[in-house]
């Protein structure tokens, strides 16, 4: 695993140097620095070489000096910081337990000696003499206290999303006191789902020895650190062990979402003052002939009717449908309750519905309109209506990275009745209102209902989270369903966004419906 | 998203450490007769049973079966070389057995674990077979004629100041 790509021209070079540390099954080795002395210091900063390679000799020395300087780990990283391998790790939280693995064996002990005793054989005495030395054995040490260096390499730190990132985690022991038994748990970030290899392992290291271990992740739309491990050391006997939180040097993937728009997004009529692609009902310039009015002075000598004029000597003005550019703000469901998932694999419906938003936006600003972005959220979420590239930039940073967008539901309680009146004081008076929500309650209908009744354009884009196969979940579908024909009758536009239908088309069909 | 699923039980090689410690076990009271040989691989074949499903009462309750079996055979006039290595070998079998369930329960089957575990089976060998050859070198060349009491009390007494030490 760990020596698949990133490998291959450093083995090369290193290759005749001296032997390729051993890897026991291909995916996690154990390197000990004293195989490894031959190999040449490579400079690098890209953080994808591996460990067999890595600057070695150096290492050595940060370790060393990592090691004199015992008192703390933390001024060690001083002197491990400029080198591209493990920088030690600071301690965040450390805790000692007994692991009652030796309780109930001096039983055994007495157990033995006894019936040696009352039956008179040696024997079991002689067996109960092997008890005492376990029972020292267990009783005389204590958990060591690790002292390591971490480093963590990601394969790729701007993944798009569904790629997998390999994430490679080296622990080195830069202590004096070797640990038998020494086990890692890697703190991956909690939306992301591990899909290859376990995050985790174990091992004994001697003091200045390596172990390596991978994993992959599935990269999905967001900024994630990595900045932790969880470490469990115990004494060889197995009787204590400390469990350590441990600080390592943050990596992070960030993950942004890819520029791609949908169809063409159908809006209202009700539009901004600027010239725009939406037909009007008012007169004016435009492409599409709506009227002839008598000419009056300063209208363009393009929009004369000049056959009128031939004909019978009179100036006539030809009016036009004005296009007009629209001012969308497309308004995000993420209360806790939008969380919904068709299912257990798949997006989750505020998932689809921000990759929803993320097109529409780009559609929108493809044909010219304003667009911007608010969201019910635990935390403030606006991006005030614009165009152009800079703004397309900072609503795919805030559609991919912001906190408030976070696949997993907010902790924070939403105040509905709050966000509602300082959206409502935001929104332009011709602003429309493109509400993406899977519509799981009654407080959905009442947002998009008192955006429409505060004479913003409403429609609402719902991805549809429910499923048939259960009394419970049809109910649901109908409550849902129910509410949406409620928004419908009172003149809110509604897009019902199936799981397996393609946003374009769901898009056509209420489209159709509309013009219908 | 479905990532993998963290399996909380032990892999594949611990099964084989405290198998080949079990046989070791069972192999030494096959000295003393038939009866203690079958107590001893009652007793693995349920700690192995353990292992498999994580779970700590079996993993314990197959050891002291297979030292039960162990200690019928040294009375059924097993040699005390035999009997000591039998003893050992239950006992890395049983230690062997509880370190691969905590490592399951903490890490799951998935993650590597083998030279934590070999390490760990090692460690607790050379100290069974150092106080074993202690135990025996005394038992050939110390003072034989000595009651078994006085040993008992000797032992009883070493045992508690061992534990004692640590509290």
């Amino acid at each position: 695993m760990s020596e698949d790509g990133p490998d291959g021209p450093n083995s090369d070079r290193s290759g005749p140097q001296g032997p390729e540390p051993e890897r026991p099954d291909g995916g996690r080795a154990v390197v000990d620095e004293a195989e490894e002395v031959g190999e040449p210091s490579v400079e690098s900063g890209d953080g994808t070489e591996p460990p067999s390679a890595g600057g070695s000799e150096r290492d050595g020395e940060a370790a060393e000096a990592a090691g004199a300087d015992e008192a703390d780990p933390a001024e060690a990283s001083a002197g491990a910081g400029e080198a591209t391998g493990p920088v030690a790790a600071a301690v965040r939280s450390s805790r000692i337990r007994s692991t009652n693995h030796w309780v109930g064996f001096a039983t055994l002990v007495f157990l033995s000696a006894g019936l040696g005793a009352l039956l008179r054989s040696r024997p079991l005495m002689l067996a109960a003499v092997v008890g005492v030395g376990y029972l020292a054995y267990a009783n005389t040490t204590e958990a060591p206290e690790p002292e390591l260096a971490v480093e963590r390499r990601l394969s790729e730190e701007e993944p798009e999303p569904g790629d997998t990132v390999e994430v490679t985690v080296v622990v080195e022991n830069v202590g004096e006191a070797a640990l038998a038994d020494l086990r890692v748990v890697e703190q991956v970030p909690e939306a992301l789902a591990v899909t290859e290899g376990p995050a985790r392992a174990a091992t004994a290291l001697r003091p200045g020895a390596r172990m390596t271990f991978s994993y992959t992740v599935l990269a999905r739309r967001g900024a994630y650190r990595f900045e932790g491990l969880t470490v469990i050391a115990r004494n060889a006997s197995g009787s204590r062990e400390r469990e350590l939180d441990v600080a390592t040097e943050p990596a992070a993937i960030t993950c942004l979402a890819p520029i791609d728009a949908t169809a063409t997004v159908p809006l209202r009529g009700l539009t901004s003052p600027y010239t725009g692609r939406v037909s009007t009902d008012s007169s004016g310039e435009g492409t599409e002939f709506a009227s002839l009015r008598e000419y009056q002075h300063g209208d363009a000598l393009s929009r004369i009717d000049w056959n009128t004029y031939a004909r019978d000597r009179t100036l006539t003005t030809m009016e036009f449908r004005e296009e007009r550019m629209a001012t969308v703000v497309v308004v995000l469901d993420l209360r806790a309750e939008a969380y919904l998932q068709a299912g257990d694999d798949g997006p989750h419906a505020v998932d689809r519905g921000i990759d929803a938003a993320r097109r529409v936006f780009n559609s929108l600003l493809d044909t010219g309109d304003r667009v911007g972005l608010a969201a019910f959220a635990a935390d403030t979420v606006w991006l005030a209506p614009g165009a152009g590239p800079t703004h397309r930039a900072r609503a795919r940073e805030l559609l991919s990275t912001d906190p408030a967008l976070s696949p997993l539901p907010p902790d924070g309680r939403v105040y509905v009745r709050l966000q509602l009146r300082r959206l409502a004081q935001r929104l332009d008076d011709d602003a429309q209102v493109v509400f993406v929500s899977p519509m799981p309650d009654d407080t959905s209908a009442v947002i998009a209902r008192s955006l429409h009744v505060r004479g913003h354009a409403v429609t609402v884009l719902s991805p549809d989270p429910t499923m048939g196969d259960t009394p419970g979940r049809r109910l649901a579908a109908i409550e849902r369903s129910n509410r949406l024909n409620g928004l419908r009758g009172s003149d809110v536009r509604v897009v019902d966004w199936d799981g397996d239908e393609r946003l374009a088309e769901a898009l056509e069909r209420a489209r159709r419906r509309w013009s219908g | 998203m479905s990532g993998t699923e963290i399996t909380r039980r032990p892999g594949r090689h611990s099964l084989v450490v405290s198998g080949v410690a079990g046989a070791t076990a069972v192999a030494m009271a096959l000295t003393g007769g038939g009866t203690g040989a079958a107590a001893a691989a009652l007793g693995t074949v349920v700690l192995l049973a353990g292992v498999r499903r994580a779970n700590h009462r079996a993993v314990d309750a197959g050891g002291l079966v297979a030292f039960l079996g162990v200690a019928v055979a040294a009375l059924s006039e097993a040699p005390p070389v035999a009997v000591l290595f039998g003893t050992v070998g239950a006992v890395v079998a049983w230690d062997a057995g509880t370190n691969a369930v905590s490592l399951g329960r903490q890490l799951g089957a998935e993650a590597d674990t083998v030279r934590a575990e070999n390490l760990h089976a090692m460690v607790g060998a050379v100290v069974g077979l150092l106080t074993a050859v202690f135990g025996l070198v005394l038992f050939e060349v110390g003072p034989t004629r000595q009651p078994v009491t006085t040993l008992f009390v000797l032992l009883i007494a070493a045992t508690l100041l061992v534990v004692a030490l640590n509290r």
